[in-house]
C-alpha cells in the first residue's frame, strides 16, 4: 500500500520534472551566451546536492518522508520563481535550492524504496518503480511541449509547481498511511504483551 | 498490467501523433527558412558573423568554391530574403557590439547585428531615443535598414532618413564607407538593397531626444479617417506617433477603426517613466485570445472588442518615447506546423485609402481569406532609396493573415493577394518586398519602376552575383534587361 503510494508520488515528481526539464534546459541556455556558463549553472546544482547530501544522511532514516515533503515544496517554490527571474544570479541561487531539493528527493525515494521491499523480492517493485515514473516523465514532456506551443514557458513552469504540490500531498498521504499502520502494529504488540 | 498496457499505449500514441503532427518541411530542423517558415531549403552552411576579417575571409572562400552567400539578421523578413539553396549564409546577429554613442550630436555606432533592443538598453540612460524603427525593437539594424523600415514615428519618415553612414564590406573584399557624401551612389542602393550588395558592417544612426507621451486612443468609423488624421493628427506638432487598427470583427468588418496618438506631454517629468520596460505582461491570455481570433469569428469579435476597451481604457496613460518603441509581440508568436500568420503590406495614397479598403474588403470576403487585424500607419513622401516604396504621403495598411503552408493553401493565397496588390497598384500604391513573395514580376516592376537600376547597379557591384538570395532570384527576372 505505502509502496503504492511511494509510486504514486514519485510518479508525480517525475511528471513535473519531466514536463519543465527539458525546455528548462533551452530557457537556461538562452540566458547565458557561452556554453561554459550554462555548464557552470549545473555545477552549481551538483555542488549543493552533494554538500547537503552529507548533512542529511545521518538523518534520512528518520525523516524520508518529510524530506521528500520538502523537497516537492522547494521545488514548487522554485518553478513559481523562474518567470520571475531577471539575473543570473538569481538563477544560480535557484540552481542551489533545486540541487537541495533534488539531493533530498534523491535519497529519500531510495531509502524508501528499500525501506518497503524486502532483500530478494525487489525486483518486481523496482521495475513498477521505474515503470511508472518513466511514463510519467514522457507524458509530461510531449504535453510539455505542447503547452509551450500554444501559451508560454512561463505557464509550464506554474503548471509544474501545482504538480510539484500534488507530489507533496501524495508524500503526506504516505506519512499517513504509513502512521496508520504503525499505530495498529503497536496495538497489536500491546496486545500480544498484555 | 492493464494499466501499465493503457499508460505505455497512452504514449506510443501520443509520440506518434506529435511525430505525424509535426513532420511538414516547415518543422524540418535540417533546413533554413525564416519568420514565415516557407519554402525550407537546404543550406551549404550557416556561418555566424563574429570579427571583420573573418567575414572578409568567408567572401573569399565563397568566391573560390563558388558559393553564393546570403545575409540574415533576425530572419523576420518573409520570401527567402535571407537565404539561398546550397549557398552559404550568414548569420549577423553575433555581430552586435554598439561602438560608440556620440550624446553631443546625437549619434551612434553599432554594429549592424545589433537589435533596436540592444540600442535602447545603450542609450536610454542618456535620454536618447531611437529616431525611426519597426513597432518592435527585435529586429537587427542591419536587417532594418536593409529593407528601409518604417513605423509609428509619423515625423521622421523611413528609416533611411535616420541614417548617417555605414561601412559596406563589397563582393570583392574591400570595405567602403557609405554616407550622403562618401560613395554616395551606394547609399540608396544599400539600403533598402535587401542584402545584394554587400555585407553592412557597422552603422551610425542618428538619435532623437527620449520624449514622454501621453497616450491617446480614438473610434471611429473608417469613413472618417482620412479625414481625421490629415486635419487632427497630421496638423499637430505634438503628436510624435500614430498607430491605427482596422476592425476584422464580423460585424463592423473594415468599417470601425480605432487610432492611437502619442501626443508630448510636459505634465510630469520624463525621468518618472523612463525605466525601460523589461517584460511582456499578459503573454499566456494574449496568446490565447488571439489563437481564438485565428480560430473563429467570434474569436475576432472577441479580441476587437476586448482591445477596444482596453486601449480606450488606458487612454490618457504615459510612456517614454523608448517604451512606446518596444511594442509586445510574444503574444503573437506562433509556431504550428503547416500553417503560419504571414504579413503583407500595402501602401496606399491618403486620398485613395477609403476606396482601397473596400476594395480589398471584397477580396478577403470573396476568397475566405483568414485576416487576424490591419494596422495602419503614415510614411511619408520618400524618393531616396531607390525600390522606394513611398512614392508620395501614404497609409501603410499591415495586414495579418493566417495561411495554410500546404501548396493549394499557397496557391490560393497567391491569386488573392495578387488581387489586392493589383487593386493597390491602381490607386498609385504599392506594396512592401520584405514579405512573402507572392506578387507577380510583373506586378513588382509596376510597382517598383526604378527595378531596373536596381537590378544594373547589383550586377555593376557584385558582377558575379556573390550575394543571393531568393527574393533576388525570384524578382531579377531575365537578368537587368
Ligand atoms: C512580426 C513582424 C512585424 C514587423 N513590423 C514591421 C514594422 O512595423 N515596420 C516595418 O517596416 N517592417 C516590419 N516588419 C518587417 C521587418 O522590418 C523586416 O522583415 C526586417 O528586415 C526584419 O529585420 P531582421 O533583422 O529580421 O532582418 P532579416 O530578415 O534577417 O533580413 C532582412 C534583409 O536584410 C538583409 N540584411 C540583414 N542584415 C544585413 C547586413 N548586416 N548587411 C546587409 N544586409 C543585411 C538580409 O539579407 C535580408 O535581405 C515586421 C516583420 C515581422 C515578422
Amino acid at each position: 500500500m505505502n509502496l503504492s503510494w511511494l509510486i504514486r508520488s514519485q510518479s508525480l515528481v517525475t511528471l513535473a520534472s519531466g514536463m519543465i526539464y527539458p525546455y528548462y534546459l533551452l530557457f537556461l541556455k538562452n540566458l547565458g551566451n557561452s556554453y561554459s556558463k550554462y555548464g557552470l549553472a549545473f555545477a552549481v546544482f551538483t555542488i549543493s546536492s552533494a554538500l547537503v547530501s552529507q548533512w542529511l544522511a545521518p538523518r534520512l532514516d528518520r525523516y524520508s518522508q518529510r524530506m521528500l515533503i520538502a523537497s516537492s515544496m522547494g521545488m514548487m517554490a522554485a518553478m513559481l520563481a523562474f518567470p520571475w527571474v531577471m539575473s543570473y544570479s538569481v538563477v544560480l541561487l535557484l540552481q542551489l535550492l533545486m540541487g537541495i531539493c533534488n539531493a533530498m528527493q534523491k535519497m529519500s525515494e531510495r531509502q524508501l524504496l528499500a525501506d518497503y521491499t524486502i532483500p530478494g523480492g525487489r525486483g518486481a517493485a523496482i521495475g513498477n518503480y521505474h515503470f511508472w515514473t518513466t511514463v510519467a516523465s514522457g507524458i509530461a514532456v510531449v504535453l510539455g511541449g505542447y503547452l509551450i506551443d500554444w501559451l508560454t514557458i512561463n505557464v509550464l513552469f506554474y503548471f509544474s509547481a501545482l504538480v510539484y504540490a500534488a507530489s507533496a500531498w501524495a508524500v503526506w498521504r504516505m506519512q499517513k498511511a504509513d502512521r496508520g499502520k504503525e499505530s495498529v502494529q503497536a496495538q497489536k504488540t500491546k496486545s500480544v504483551n498484555g | 498490467m492493464a494499466k501499465k498496457t493503457i499508460a505505455i499505449t497512452l504514449l506510443i500514441a501520443l509520440s506518434v501523433i506529435t511525430y505525424f503532427r509535426t513532420s511538414s518541411a516547415d518543422q524540418n530542423p535540417y533546413l533554413v527558412t525564416d519568420y514565415s517558415r516557407l519554402h525550407p531549403v537546404k543550406v551549404e552552411r550557416v556561418v555566424k558573423g563574429k570579427e571583420e576579417t573573418q567575414l572578409i575571409h568567408l567572401l573569399q572562400d565563397a568566391r573560390k568554391q563558388h558559393l553564393k552567400v546570403s545575409i540574415a539578421g533576425q530572419r523576420h523578413s518573409q520570401g527567402g530574403h535571407t537565404y539561398y539553396k546550397d549557398g552559404i549564409v550568414v548569420d549577423m546577429t553575433g555581430y552586435n557590439r554598439i561602438l560608440s554613442i556620440d550624446r553631443e550630436h546625437k549619434k551612434i555606432t553599432v554594429q549592424a547585428g545589433a537589435t533596436w533592443e540592444d540600442i535602447q538598453e545603450a542609450v536610454n540612460r542618456y535620454g536618447l531615443a531611437v529616431r525611426t524603427m519597426q513597432s518592435q525593437n527585435t529586429f537587427t539594424v542591419g536587417g532594418s535598414i536593409s529593407v528601409n523600415a518604417h513605423g509609428r514615428d509619423i515625423r521622421n519618415g523611413s528609416m533611411i532618413k535616420s541614417v548617417d553612414s555605414f561601412r559596406l564590406l563589397m563582393a570583392d573584399g574591400q570595405i567602403k564607407q557609405v554616407s550622403h557624401s562618401e560613395n554616395a551612389e551606394l547609399f540608396p542602393l544599400a539600403l533598402g538593397g535587401y542584402g545584394l550588395f554587400g555585407i553592412i558592417l557597422d552603422v551610425t544612426l542618428l538619435l532623437d531626444d527620449d520624449e514622454l507621451y501621453s497616450v491617446n486612443t480614438e473610434t471611429m468609423p473608417t469613413a472618417d479617417y482620412v479625414r481625421y488624421f490629415m486635419q487632427e493628427v497630421k496638423t499637430n506638432p505634438d503628436i510624435r506617433m500614430h498607430i491605427a487598427r482596422i476592425s476584422v470583427s464580423r460585424g463592423s468588418f473594415l468599417t470601425e477603426m480605432f487610432a492611437k496618438n502619442y501626443t508630448l506631454d510636459h505634465s510630469e517629468p520624463l525621468e518618472k517613466y523612463s525605466k525601460l520596460t523589461v517584460r511582456e505582461p499578459w503573454t499566456a491570455p494574449g496568446k490565447l485570445l488571439f489563437q481564438l481570433n485565428r480560430s473563429f469569428d467570434w474569436g475576432k469579435t472577441l479580441t476587437w472588442d476586448l482591445q477596444t476597451a482596453f486601449f480606450t481604457e488606458e487612454s490618457g496613460e504615459l510612456i517614454s518615447r523608448n517604451n512606446a518603441m518596444r511594442a509586445a509581440w510574444q503574444f503573437m508568436e506562433y509556431d504550428q506546423p503547416d500553417s503560419s500568420d504571414l504579413l503583407q503590406e500595402y501602401f496606399i495614397p491618403v486620398r485613395q485609402f477609403d476606396d482601397f479598403v473596400e476594395a480589398m474588403g471584397k477580396i478577403v470576403r470573396s476568397e475566405n481569406l483568414n485576416l487576424l487585424n490591419i494596422t495602419v500607419r503614415y510614411v511619408n513622401e520618400d524618393n531616396e532609396a531607390v525600390l522606394s516604396y513611398a512614392k508620395q504621403d501614404m497609409f501603410a495598411l499591415v495586414c495579418l493573415f493566417n495561411v495554410p503552408l500546404s501548396s493549394k493553401g499557397q496557391s490560393h493565397m497567391e491569386q488573392s493577394v495578387r488581387q489586392i496588390v493589383d487593386e493597390a497598384i491602381s490607386r498609385g500604391g504599392t506594396y512592401y518586398l520584405p514579405y512573402a513573395g507572392y506578387p507577380s514580376l510583373e506586378q513588382f516592376r509596376a510597382a517598383y519602376p526604378e527595378y531596373r537600376l536596381f537590378f544594373q547597379k547589383k550586377l555593376q557591384y557584385d558582377p558575379g552575383e556573390l550575394f543571393m538570395n531568393t527574393f533576388y532570384e525570384q524578382y531579377k527576372g531575365g537578368g537587368a534587361e
